[in-house]
């Protein structure tokens, strides 16, 4: 019988009995000799047995992108592992990625630097001496520009100390602000358009038209704050710091020549991330969420970067029990501001409690989505998120929640007309050269349009959104795109209870106010 | 502070915030734009054509009752041309169905729509509270969700009608597409944002509510004057659809778009080719004739056990051992009456009401 919980209200004999968190016994499933010392999802594991289990699930995830036909293969043959370009691998300084370097410097690099793969044989031998990748770098983003109201500290230099204990690898920091930096962006091959045709968009209406931007000289950093304050949510905002986070790394990638991207996405990281895609929209490019092919438009696939997430079978548990055991630094990525008000947050707080209650639901989750596919083909590329876009969505939003007379499609045939509804202010037949809406896909325009409650209201006041100042910087892949779009070119731009119990009461006019009563104006 | 005039129509004084898009609008375009959107979920779906016979589910609560005033000035207004029925199931628990069977009434009477009401008693021989009273508190809502889909069908048939429509709403199907990716399953995954369901020879299902926000429709009721019954579960045993319910609600505060987001996430994606090839295929129940996946349908499999004292014998495995080792099904066992498909003749006469 478990011990009081101290609540003199509490009878004993009413508690439940603890259930194990094990289902047979202490001793470590695999070599059935030693005492286990970690639990996942009811298997026990002694130290010994966890660390070649995590090498591994790593190998088994991560090998058959860099050569199937070798990593299927036993014997002598599988050791012919050998990438088409560099290795490049993003970290934030978080848990995750932190193993994931431990883990990647472990199983293939020696500690002096040079590749080997743990075949038999002395270091000479030819089978031990060949590397996988040419070159390999440690991309670091530093985010502290997207929050100055944090006073967030940079923590480059904490990430550099911890990447150098590898001497693989080769560190290169990033800032979020180069994604509006036109001399980062001619560096990984972009084409700038001239300054005094910045371009920016207008989130005041749902066209998003575009304009020039007013201030073009200002600081790439000036760029993004003025970008992220503009967005509507603060779901918004962290859908927007992902999506610049991803497409620095995947430019960058690329532009160093880089065959693999790979990120230290935990198992429960890839459910949360999973989840909150769906939640915003993103069910069309859920395949990609979880690993995708990337080249810059008009590159061939042969310039293709592979995004690749290694840990995608280790929870967040066994992620932290490496670190614990192998005493690895973990610098802790920015807690973003407001983070726990936005989707991303809620989902992060909903899976990390749900797989305390159920802890086989972020396998679940990712074996799921694994098995989806997109229903159609891709129309475009997204220029936001440069994934790939579906067709119409614009007419499915138009269909299902009526905005303006246009989207009312008005029947001569019907009995009662409607109430006088006022012009179409927004411009679905506008040139698709002067709206960013055509050319996005459901996901991003729903990140700029989307408003919370709060947020109408503030919009209604004329007080919010950017409608104050005008059209505010894009990304400078998005800037260059649309600039093409406008020039007339189209051509790529980048290299308790349990009883079941129903209670019936009819509902007043009182009670069905109370339910709805947030969305009533004062009389 | 000024009164802010309508988003839609600039003439009128806006009286809410419309829950879906944010907007401040007036009655009546509130009015118009819910029943426009419902009307564009029809027809852009191709639901009915003229002369279909269409049963309303009515349980009496908010959706289904807001259902049947929609589908009557829809009908009306668009010319369908569809006969409209109502069907009602009587699951059989005590002081929960009166009061909310009152308001089905009251909705033939002012719709001026026949009326059916097909009991679980007269359906399968038992009543939720005798199965209660066998199975216990646990499970029980297996037994009726099961029974109701079912019940719903036959109920359809003895009408005629080849087409049911449920108040289902966005908010609903959002939360099944949440729950169904977490626990994984990928069947029901891959038809929960469908419009209409329909197998082989069965009755046609449709969710005209698909896009429409359950605050939408409260509030739709609320100025419409139109009464229900709140029909909550208060003791859920589905503890993890309340999880997925919550999360929801979560969501929906952080950006009220996430409830149709969601859903068009479920309708972008479908389940791979390699995995449909694994699913079951879609067969007769050799007992009752109704749809299934194995040899008995999923009530033939809960009415044996009920019938044969081992009433957890569909939903565990020591108990579906317990029930095979007591040997084949008595020949006198009671069962659900054949079903036929509409386009056969009904065999299953019961008495409509009329207004």
């Amino acid at each position: 019988m478990s011990e009081s919980c101290g609540n003199p209200a509490a009878e004993t004999d009413a508690l439940m009995a603890r259930r194990t968190k094990f289902d047979r016994s202490r001793d470590c499933v695999k070599c059935k000799t030693n005492t286990g010392n970690i639990v996942i999802r009811h298997a026990v594991y002694c130290k010994d047995c966890f660390t070649p289990l995590q090498i591994t699930k790593l190998k088994r995830t991560l090998e058959p992108t860099i050569n199937a036909a070798s990593a299927a293969a036993k014997g002598p043959s599988r050791n012919k592992l050998r990438a088409d370009g560099n290795l490049a691998i993003g970290i934030s300084g978080g848990l995750g990625s932190t193993v994931l370097l431990d883990l990647i410097a472990r199983c293939y690099y020696s500690t002096d630097g040079s590749t080997k793969t743990k075949g038999k044989g002395g270091t000479k031998h030819p089978r031990n001496n060949e590397s996988i990748w040419r070159e390999a770098r440690v991309f670091y983003i530093e985010m502290c520009g997207a929050y100055p109201e944090s006073a967030s500290r940079d923590r480059t230099d904490e990430i550099r100390l911890i990447v150098e204990k590898y001497p693989a690898f080769e560190f290169c920091p990033l800032r979020i602000e180069d994604a509006f930096d036109p001399a980062w962006w001619a560096r990984v091959g972009g084409r700038s358009p001239e300054k005094e045709h910045a371009m920016g968009v207008n989130l005041a209406s749902e066209d998003l038209l575009l304009g020039s931007v007013s201030s073009p000289t200002g600081s790439p950093c000036a760029a993004l704050r003025a970008y992220l304050s503009s967005l509507p949510t603060a779901t918004a905002t962290q859908s927007a710091i992902a999506n610049l986070t991803r497409l620095l790394l995947l430019y960058t990638a690329t532009s160093t020549g880089s065959s693999h991207l790979l990120l230290g996405t935990t198992l429960t990281s890839l459910s949360i991330g999973l989840i909150s895609g769906v939640a915003v929209g993103g069910g069309f490019v859920v395949r990609e969420e979880a690993g995708e092919q990337w080249a810059p438009r008009g590159g061939t696939s042969a310039s293709a970067v592979k995004i690749v997430r290694p840990l995608k079978d280790m929870g967040m548990k066994e992620c932290a029990a490496w670190a614990w055991w192998n005493g690895l630094a973990v610098v802790g990525k920015e807690n973003v501001s407001g983070g726990r008000q936005g989707i991303g947050g809620l989902t992060k707080d909903f899976i990390v409690g749900l797989e305390r209650d159920y802890p086989s639901t972020v396998s679940t989750i990712a074996r799921t989505c694994a098995k989806l596919a997109p229903k159609a083909a891709a129309s475009e590329r997204c220029v936001l998120c440069e994934r790939p876009a579906q067709k119409g969505v614009q007419e499915w939003k138009a269909r299902i929640s009526i905005r303006s007379v246009r989207d009312a499609n008005t029947d001569a045939s019907q009995a009662a007309p409607p109430p006088k509804l006022n012009p179409p202010h927004d411009g679905h037949q506008l040139p698709p050269t002067l709206a960013l809406t055509p050319h996005l896909c459901y996901a991003c325009h729903t990140t700029f349009t989307s408003r919370s409650s709060r947020s109408a209201a503030h919009l209604a006041k004329g007080v919010a959104l950017g409608a104050q100042g005008g059209p505010v910087p894009l990304p400078a892949w998005v800037a260059s795109r649309m600039h093409e779009f406008g020039s007339g070119g189209d051509s790529a731009g980048h290299a308790g209870g349990d009883k079941e119990v129903w209670q019936g009461k009819q509902m007043g006019a009182g009670e069905m106010q109370a339910v709805v009563g947030e969305f009533l104006l004062e009389e | 502070m000024p009164p802010r005039t309508c988003g839609l129509c600039n003439n009128a004084r806006a009286m809410l915030k419309r829950p879906k898009t944010g907007q401040q609008i007036c009655r009546d375009c509130f009015f118009y734009v819910f029943e426009t959107e419902v009307h564009n979920t029809i027809t852009e779906a191709k639901l009915f054509k003229p002369g279909d016979k269409v049963a309303i589910g009515a349980s009496g609560g908010k959706d289904s009752t807001v259902l049947a005033h929609v589908m009557k000035a829809l009908n009306e207004r668009y010319q369908y041309g569809l006969d409209l029925f109502l069907l009602s199931i009587d699951e059989g628990i005590t002081g929960y169905r009166d009061d909310s069977l009152e308001t089905v009434k009251r909705n033939q009477q002012q719709y001026d729509m026949p009326l059916k009401i097909l009991s679980y008693d007269e359906l399968y021989g038992w009543t939720m509270d005798a199965i209660v009273e066998q199975v216990g508190k646990k499970n029980n809502c297996t037994f009726c969700g099961v029974f109701r889909r079912q019940a719903l069908d036959r109920g359809a048939a003895s009408l005629g009608v080849d087409h049911i429509v449920t108040g289902h709403n966005a908010d609903d199907i959002a939360e099944t597409v949440l729950m169904n990716i977490m626990r994984g399953d990928i069947a029901r995954l891959g038809r929960c944002t469908l419009i209409c369901t329909e197998g082989e020879d069965t009755i046609k299902r449709s969710k005209p509510f698909k896009y429409a926000y359950e605050k939408e429709i409260v509030m739709y009721a609320y100025f419409k004057k139109l009464d229900y019954f709140s029909t909550e579960c208060i003791y859920s045993p589905d503890a993890y659809r309340g999880h997925a319910r919550v999360f929801l609600k979560d969501l929906e505060a952080a950006r009220p778009s996430a409830i149709i987001d969601i859903i068009h996430s479920g309708e972008a994606f479908e389940v791979s080719e390699e995995v449909k090839a694994t699913q079951k295929v879609q067969q007769t129940c050799k007992r009752c004739g109704y749809m299934s996946s194995n040899d008995l349908c999923k009530a033939c499999t809960l009415l044996e056990g009920l019938e044969r004292g081992v009433a957890n014998s569909a939903i565990t495995d020591r108990a579906r051992k317990k029930l095979d080792a007591e040997g084949p099904a008595p020949e006198n066992l009671r069962t659900i009456p054949f079903y036929h498909a509409p386009s056969a003749t009904p065999n299953i006469a019961i008495a409509i009401n009329t207004p």
